[in-house]
């Protein structure tokens, strides 16, 4: 369970800062096509927290799944 | 089997529609930045102007701009040179006097043509009057009613100075938190059935739903922090909005924590079930009431457009409306999904137990 925490909260930090990085120079890319990349950057970051949850329902159900087989 | 399953189906329909078409229709064309934004009377303005989504060079009846002082005076542009595409420069001769008996008067931009439609910044230009004569301004201006604006044809989303594309951000960050606002609710419903029933699986439905809550709680504040970067210049401003919005999540934190340090089954139910039902009640105070008391940038507080008759149009409202409902139904299938696993879990260990 915490595993599943760590690594949840560890991948969306990483994703915070490689589509939140930004250059010093005012053109870099997220400000660049009146800010249209950070409308991506949000939807990109949606997609991966249900993709996320996806794999927390997997685990559990994963472990559910052992138990039955190790109980039959 | 479809007939069943049609409420999902619908939410993946419409979520499909709201990415596509809002990120496919064009932003309306707009002003940018203009250059200077300081004038003075009796002198020639040069104004550099930048536009955004504009077509300066594809206009064939020519491109008109007006400086608009009040809601009756303007001043016409006497000339305006193309420089390209989103560049040109309008030059205006800003008369003795103006028909105003301030000081400073703030003129808005007007620039108009046939393909783009007309576009308008407004306070763009802050002329400084040296002396004030309101009637003889009065006679050197033109009046509004003399501007012939062109529409620009096609559907188009409102430009906002500050906001641009992100403007499409209503489409998903807004509608992350509606829809995580119906969710909690009918899990706060869930908690209360059982309450009244005693039935575990309406705390297990409850349970569930709390967790899809929480998740688009979470990705709401996310998203929201990665567009306060590139518009109110950091992730995490302190804002009102922002810190309400984190204690909120933090409460429904607490509720998970609540649930795993109790042992017995129906204690665990009826105690969190209880506490959804603050938990939830506290989100109204928390998002909707403080942000509103106290100056927040967020849109919709503190003088920010949000969902005023201003700041999103009927063509937008064609997509946010449907995207807030499909993000419900597609979390109310994710919930649903979190507690057929935990219902088969009390299932085996019922049935284990009672082989034991």
């Amino acid at each position: 369970m915490k595993r599943i925490l760590y690594t949840f909260l560890f991948t969306l930090v990483f994703l915070c800062n490689t589509i939140g990085a930004q250059t010093a120079d005012s053109t870099s890319l997220m400000r660049s096509d009146g800010k249209l990349y950070v409308v991506v950057g949000v939807i990109v970051m949606i997609f991966v927290g249900i993709v996320l949850f996806l794999i927390y329902l997997e685990r559990k159900l994963t472990s559910l799944e052992n138990q039955i087989k190790t109980n039959e | 089997m479809i007939l069943k399953h049609w409420w999902k189906i619908l939410s993946v329909l419409v979520l499909l529609y709201t990415f596509t078409v809002g990120m496919l229709v064009p932003l309306n064309s707009g002003i940018e930045s203009v250059s200077p934004f300081k004038a003075k009377t009796g002198e020639v303005l040069e104004l550099m102007v930048e536009g955004y989504n504009a077509h300066y060079l594809e206009t064939k009846t020519g491109i008109t701009a007006w400086l608009k002082l009040d809601s009756v005076y303007v001043l016409p542009a006497k000339n305006i040179s193309v420089v390209s595409n989103t560049k040109l420069k309008a030059t205006f001769d800003i008369p003795e006097f103006l028909p105003s008996e301030k000081k400073v008067q703030d003129a808005t931009l007007i620039v108009n043509n046939e393909v783009d439609g007309s576009s308008l910044l407004p306070s763009a230009v802050f002329i400084t009057q040296g002396a004030i004569n309101e009637t003889a301004g009065k006679n050197l201006a033109k009046k509004a009613e003399s501007m012939q604006l062109y529409q620009r044809k096609g559907m188009t989303f409102p430009y906002r100075n500050l906001l641009a594309e992100t403007i499409r951000n209503t489409y998903f960050h807004v509608p992350l938190w509606f829809g995580m606002m119906i969710i909690l609710l009918i899990s706060m419903i869930y908690g209360i059935r059982f309450l009244l029933t005693k039935e575990t699986d309406y705390d297990l439905k409850s349970v569930a739903y709390t967790r899809v809550g929480l998740l688009f709680g979470i990705l709401g504040i996310f998203t929201g922090a990665l567009w306060a970067k590139y518009t109110w210049g950091a992730y995490w401003s302190w804002d009102v909005k922002q810190n309400m919005s984190a204690v909120a999540l933090l409460i429904y934190m607490a509720y998970f924590v609540l649930r795993s340090s109790l042992d017995d089954q129906e204690q665990k139910a009826r105690i969190s079930a209880i506490y959804n039902i603050f938990a939830f009640l506290s989100l109204i105070p928390l998002l909707f009431i403080i942000p509103r008391l106290t100056d927040s940038l967020h849109p919709g507080n503190g003088g920010n457009p949000g969902l005023g008759k201003d700041d999103i149009d009927n063509t937008m409202r064609m997509v946010f409306y449907p995207a807030i409902i499909a993000w419900t139904l597609f979390g109310a299938w994710m919930a649903l999904i979190s507690y057929r696993i935990d219902r088969l879990s009390l299932w085996f260990f019922d049935d284990y137990l009672e082989e034991n």
